[in-house]
């Protein structure tokens, strides 16, 4: 009574090396190219590599920031000066960017040196 | 009004098995589950052990006959349950054909399972990244994939023995 | 059957008011409606199944950080925004089956050859389940199924020609369709002008 043969074997094996491929994606849950922004006492977090749009009311206003491949920038600010705005696109970690007539303030936290091209825009759907 | 030309009775078989399916379905939907999503599929038991018996045509007769059928049961059928019902049969069913014709003699129905199964569990597994979690759906895949290949392993070893004992079948083989 | 057809429309154009859902609340209410559409042609509405999807689906997406951040649990940050557009997700998927249950719920003859395989399908599986619960020796396995399996093949399958005796006025279901369907989409463009309900 055949109860398997040669081809049979080599599907399961192919079968245990994907499984095991996808134990090994995990990584590290924590770690991860992290926005974190700080205004009015509170904490906001956003995912570096989700294109997304974010607004903080403050003191003087609204300021909004842009989440764009991989990289954030003071997109407007109801702020005088404008300073935030003008620094442009940060992408490191470490790297901040400062509202202060807003109270906002934009930090990169996390692990920006691996980059994985998790392009998914999770906040459409 | 029953004409029973040969054509006719090829569906009337069709429809047998894919009764079976519908029938297996319903027992699995019984059986308590810890978590939702993981499927047994003992409903892709017809879709195993047809496939030296149907021909291409009526396989896939088959297959759309297993999804249309489970969806209009359990009233699943445009909602998203029957969504990944869809692409894992289809996904299924391509696989265990390619693997069934391309290796005839070395190849029994636990490997063909074992192929059908992971096929599945990919396609929805990657249906689930695109529409449901997003790259989050790596922490769901190993024990989905795991669950998968040792039910599809049980179900081909089923299908095997059932190949060698059962009478039905031998006379269906004719 | 008329009926059925109506249901089963009436539910396609329904579809997208739901799938294309981007405000919370509002998703919420759909799959309320949808829960209510779903019982009121009998189908059950388990909570638990339901529940446990709203709970993991929130879960999963909590693992990328989204918005305001309500609380710590260890290395993990619970955001308000990832909760949300899991919940959201959810809602949406509960409210797709809920809608797919009343679409499939009216009598429908399937058209067409298909149709009629179907409901054949569907015949031999009332045959098979009371042929198998008939059954008395269930072991040895293989022998019950292949006796089973025989005895399908014995009997004539007669197809049960039902005549629809009295065909009811069909207006009552296409207005009450159509309030189902306005609802839906009012559900759907009131967060697209603004209309929303804050949570906070």
């Amino acid at each position: 009574m055949k109860l398997f043969k040669r081809v049979d074997i080599l599907i399961f094996i192919v079968a245990i090396i994907i499984i095991i491929l996808s134990f090994t994606t995990i990584g590290s849950v924590g770690g991860k190219p992290t926005v974190k922004v700080t205004s009015n006492n509170k904490e906001w977090y956003y995912d570096l590599s989700v294109n997304t749009f974010a607004t903080f009311k403050g003191p003087v206003g609204e300021t909004t920031i842009e989440i764009k491949d991989s990289k954030v920038r003071v997109v407007e600010s109801d702020c005088n000066n404008k300073v935030c705005i003008s620094s442009g696109w940060v992408s490191e970690s470490g790297q901040w960017i400062i509202c202060l007539p807003n109270d906002v303030f934009v930090l990169i936290e996390g692990d920006t040196t691996n980059r994985e091209g998790d392009q998914v825009d999770d906040t459409s759907f | 009004m029953t004409l029973h030309s040969e054509r006719d009775k090829r569906v009337e078989f069709v429809a047998l098995l894919a009764a079976f399916a519908l029938f297996l379905s319903t027992v699995e939907y019984m059986i308590p589950k810890p978590i939702p999503f993981m499927r047994i599929g003992l409903a892709n038991l017809p879709l195993i052990i047809a496939l030296p018996l149907l021909s291409k045509k009526e396989y896939w007769l088959l297959a759309l006959l297993k999804v249309l059928g489970q969806g209009l049961v359990t009233g699943t059928l445009f909602s998203y349950i029957g969504l990944f019902s869809l692409v894992g049969t289809v996904a299924s069913a391509l696989v265990m054909r390619v693997l069934f014709f391309s290796f005839k003699n070395s190849i029994t129905f636990l490997g063909v399972s074992i192929g059908g199964a992971m096929a599945s569990n990919i396609a929805q597994l990657e249906l689930a990244r695109l529409f449901l979690f997003g790259s989050s759906v790596k922490f769901i895949a190993p024990p989905f994939l795991v669950a998968g290949l040792i039910t599809s392993v049980v179900l081909g070893l089923f299908a095997n023995k059932f190949k060698e004992r059962s009478l039905w079948y031998k006379e269906k083989l004719l | 059957m008329r009926k059925g057809y109506i249901q089963l429309i009436a539910g396609l154009l329904i579809l997208p008011s739901i799938f294309l859902q981007t405000d919370i609340v509002f998703i919420f209410l759909q799959a309320l409606y949808a829960i209510i559409l779903a019982i009121s042609q009998k189908k059950k509405f388990k909570l638990l199944p339901n529940l446990i999807l709203l709970i993991s689906l929130s879960t999963i997406h909590l693992l990328q950080p989204n918005g305001l951040l309500l609380t710590k649990v260890g290395p993990f940050n619970i955001t308000l925004g990832a909760l949300i557009l899991g919940a959201r997700k959810a809602f949406i998927l509960i409210s797709l089956l809920y809608l797919s249950h009343y679409m499939v719920s009216g009598k429908v003859r399937l058209p067409g050859k298909i149709g009629s395989i179907i409901s054949l399908q569907l015949l031999y599986v009332g045959k098979i389940t009371s042929t198998w619960a008939s059954l008395e020796n269930k072991r040895p396995f293989i022998e019950a199924i292949d006796k089973l399996l025989f005895s399908l093949e014995e009997k004539e399958v007669i197809e049960e020609d039902k005549k629809e005796s009295s065909d009811t006025p069909l207006i009552g279901p296409i207005l009450i369709n159509l309030v189902h369907i306005c609802v839906f989409w009012i559900f759907y463009l009131l967060p697209k002008f603004g209309y929303t309900i804050s949570l906070l």
